[in-house]
């Protein structure tokens, strides 16, 4: 009788910590993983690291140094080409993408849906492999059709090419997969909405601007916060696309010179320092963005 | 009647999770609680796939002859220098060997001389007298500051890869150039527009604008470098400046080069390229050659070699692009047992017999060349004996002095020949440029590290 009462008590006791225990894991692992590389990433900006075993402390010398290096500032104005690319580009594709999905007048929306997301399916190193092909100067499936009005573009090896050819990939991989965000918020808007406008006599235009475009206000802001994030951590598509940003960095990027400090050059205090300006200016541009798109403002 | 220790029922959340800890612990258990495997295990990371396969064929002869040895070989691919850079900055993880890559060394040996991550092996080349028995030069790459810290895989001399039938064509015999004059003369022959349309529809070579590859080749002909051996950099030498307007002049002023189409000369558009009679000649190694006949074997019967022209008569006839190393590193608990290990895969000639058959690529070790497959004529040249010609060349390879700012150095000047090339800075202009960029980053760590940097 003692002992059941012992066992209860204790396996009471275990109830009110349970939960703790069970949530633990992945506090546990953002510690790991995410809290201390930050913190030590912090530290090691300022830190300038060389050889294996060896440091010194140089306070914000690797950040005044950052600001005064050509290729970092070429890398930044490349990424925020592609991000602008996303911008104006990719996003309104996808949103008029959307819009004829969501309209009743086209047939076989369920394969159309599938033609446009199966890009993001594709992992980013094969996509980059296959647009190598696409954009090949003589026999590419790109330069195949332009050849037709006697102009033979290096898509890849002339430096006023690559950043474009990088962003209508990025359309390639991505305007499906943010199509499909678009028409779940279009899907979402309510019907009656619509059939009001049309009885104050506003014709499609009038609709789209004055009651689509503000319904879907909070998932424009989710794709385009989303995407400019994505964007500023471009990596993969050009390092492979541009065999490591060539010619003459055209195809660099802040992340690619983040890991080609950190990683080719063993300069990992001043790849560290990369990785937090690039943070800032996630940050800043996230802010303005959701403040812009209205997402603080009380409704 | 066995009984549960404790109560099932009143675990928190039921018996689901309860069977998830369980589980969870008895395969902890299981993994961390397995005894280790008897015998010695030596762990050994490859980067390449040829070499991995080859490898993997021989290491069962090498556990053979050491019996309890156990190798385990991983190959990472093109991930691995990144892996092993991780494992020697946590000071942990790193195999006992390990194959490099020789733009990837540099990285390897920033900071004090003492702290790089791998064994001085020039003690053991020398107590065994190896030293003899490769080419000195090859050891340039994997050289600093007097210590050797890898054994060369291959040496990688280049020829002149070319079309004998278009050459001829267009009334060129390409075994009497001798010179890179005489290489502008029939290039100029040779480089034509076949249909009037007004557009080169053959060009005489192929070369890369984007990359150090071939202009680093042809520097390295001369003589010249990025650094010299006591890590002084010369990239801005007269010598230098001299073969990157000569580079830029075979596109703009003599008009028979073409850049390489697509990213690099392995790219699939250059190899159609080739296959559509545009290219004519390439500069090529040996292991460029192993990859011609397996990416384009079509192509067999269709070209020839000879020395890649000198840069005056009686000069230089080959250079040599690309090389892997292998190093013990520090973290490696048996050298000893490593470097019989390094000797077998490196030193050992069947096996490099072996390697030459598979991948044509020429081994360092002089007394392996006399075996008779190097003699053998080849069937993708027509029956040329590939491998006595680049034997016959293998001793004039030029030394290739390595540093620890390479991989900037290489980084910036791929800059500088696109520059160069594209004309938006003369040789000089983009040469100084480079020279001054370098200069300065060293002498910046070097006010801040002072002593230690060495």
């Amino acid at each position: 009788m003692q002992r059941k009462r012992a066992t209860n008590l204790f396996w009471n006791q275990q109830q009110k910590i349970a939960p703790y225990l069970f949530i633990a894991p992945f506090y546990l692992l953002f510690v790991v993983f995410m809290g201390y590389p930050l913190i030590s990433s912090l530290v090691m900006s300022l830190y300038e690291m060389r050889g294996f075993q060896s440091r010194i402390f140089v306070g914000f010398g690797n950040f005044t140094d950052l600001f005064r290096d050509p290729i970092f500032w070429k890398s930044l104005r490349n990424t925020a080409y592609f991000a602008a690319g996303t911008l104006i580009l990719q996003l309104p594709i996808a949103l008029l993408l959307a819009i004829l999905l969501n309209s009743k007048f086209v047939k076989g929306k369920n394969f159309l849906r599938l033609a446009f997301f199966a890009p993001v399916l594709v992992a980013g190193v094969f996509v980059a492999i296959i647009f190598n092909l696409v954009y090949d100067q003589r026999a590419g499936l790109v330069n195949q059709e332009f050849v037709l009005f006697g102009k033979e573009i290096g898509w890849l090896n002339e430096e006023n090419y690559v950043m474009p050819a990088v962003i209508l990939t990025g359309v390639w991989q991505w305007a499906g997969f943010n199509m499909i965000y678009f028409l779940a918020g279009l899907q979402g808007i309510r019907q009656e909405l619509y059939e009001a406008a049309a009885v104050d006599g506003a014709n499609w235009w009038q609709a789209f601007v004055h009651v689509t475009l503000p319904s879907l206000r909070p998932v424009i802001a989710f794709v385009v916060v989303v995407s400019m994030i994505g964007s500023l951590q471009l990596f993969d598509l050009p390092f492979i696309l541009t065999n490591g940003g060539e010619p003459a960095d055209a195809g660099s990027t802040i992340v690619m010179y983040l890991y080609k400090n950190g990683f080719q050059f063993m300069r990992l205090g001043y790849a560290a320092t990369i990785g937090w300006v690039l943070f800032f200016i996630i940050a800043v541009i996230s802010i303005v963005q959701l403040k812009l798109l209205g997402i603080f403002r009380d409704e | 009647m066995f009984r549960f220790p404790i109560d099932v029922e009143s675990f928190p959340l039921g018996k689901g999770p309860m069977v998830m800890l369980v589980l969870f612990l008895i395969s902890t258990l299981f993994i961390f609680g397995r005894s280790e495997e008897h015998g010695e295990d030596l762990e050994f990371w490859i980067f390449a796939n040829t070499h991995y396969e080859e490898y993997q064929a021989r290491v069962p002869i090498f556990e053979a002859q050491n019996p309890g040895v156990n190798v385990q070989l991983i190959n990472f691919g093109g991930t691995m220098h990144d892996k092993l850079l991780a494992a020697m900055l946590s000071n942990f993880g790193a195999p006992d060997l390990v194959e490099v890559e020789i733009t990837s060394i540099g990285r390897f040996l920033k900071g004090a001389i003492d702290e790089v991550g791998f064994l001085d092996l020039r003690p053991r080349l020398e107590s065994e007298g190896w030293m003899d028995k490769l080419v000195v030069s090859r050891f340039t790459p994997w050289s600093y500051r007097g210590r050797i810290f890898g054994i060369p895989h291959d040496l990688h001399p280049v020829v002149l890869l070319y079309r004998d039938d278009l050459f001829k064509a267009a009334g060129v015999e390409m075994t009497e150039v001798e010179t890179w004059d005489d290489f502008i003369a029939a290039g100029k022959k040779a480089t034509r527009d076949l249909d009037g349309d007004g557009k080169i529809d053959q060009y005489a070579i192929v070369l890369d604008r984007r990359t150090e590859s071939d202009y680093f080749s042809l520097l390295l002909q001369q003589g010249g470098g990025f650094f010299d051996e006591d890590g002084t950099v010369i990239i801005d030498s007269e010598l230098a400046i001299e073969t990157l307007a000569f580079f830029t002049a075979l596109f703009n002023e003599h008009k028979i080069a073409t850049p390489v189409y697509g990213t690099w000369h392995g790219d699939p558009s250059n190899f159609a390229a080739m296959q559509d009679g545009k290219i004519l000649s390439i500069l090529a190694p040996d292991w460029y050659v192993g990859i011609l006949k397996s990416q384009v074997p079509q192509m067999s019967g269709k070209w020839k070699a000879v020395g890649i022209p000198a840069w005056h008569p009686n000069g230089r006839r080959t250079t040599t692009r690309g090389g892997t190393m292998v190093g013990i590193t520090k973290q490696c608990k048996n050298p000893d047992r490593a470097w019989e290990l390094l000797k077998f895969t490196y030193f050992d000639r069947p096996g490099l017999v072996n390697r030459y058959e598979t991948t044509r690529i020429i081994p360092p070790l002089k007394a392996a060349w006399d075996a008779p497959i190097f003699k053998e004529p080849d069937v993708y040249l027509g029956g040329q004996p590939l491998g006595e010609l680049f034997i016959q060349l293998a001793p004039d390879l030029p030394p290739r002095y390595q540093n620890p700012y390479w991989s900037e150095g290489a980084d910036l000047l791929n800059d500088a020949i696109f520059a160069a090339v594209t004309e938006k800075q003369t040789p000089r202009e983009a040469l100084t440029d480079l020279a001054e960029k370098v200069r300065a980053l060293m002498a910046k760590d070097s006010s801040r590290w002072g002593e230690r940097n060495h």
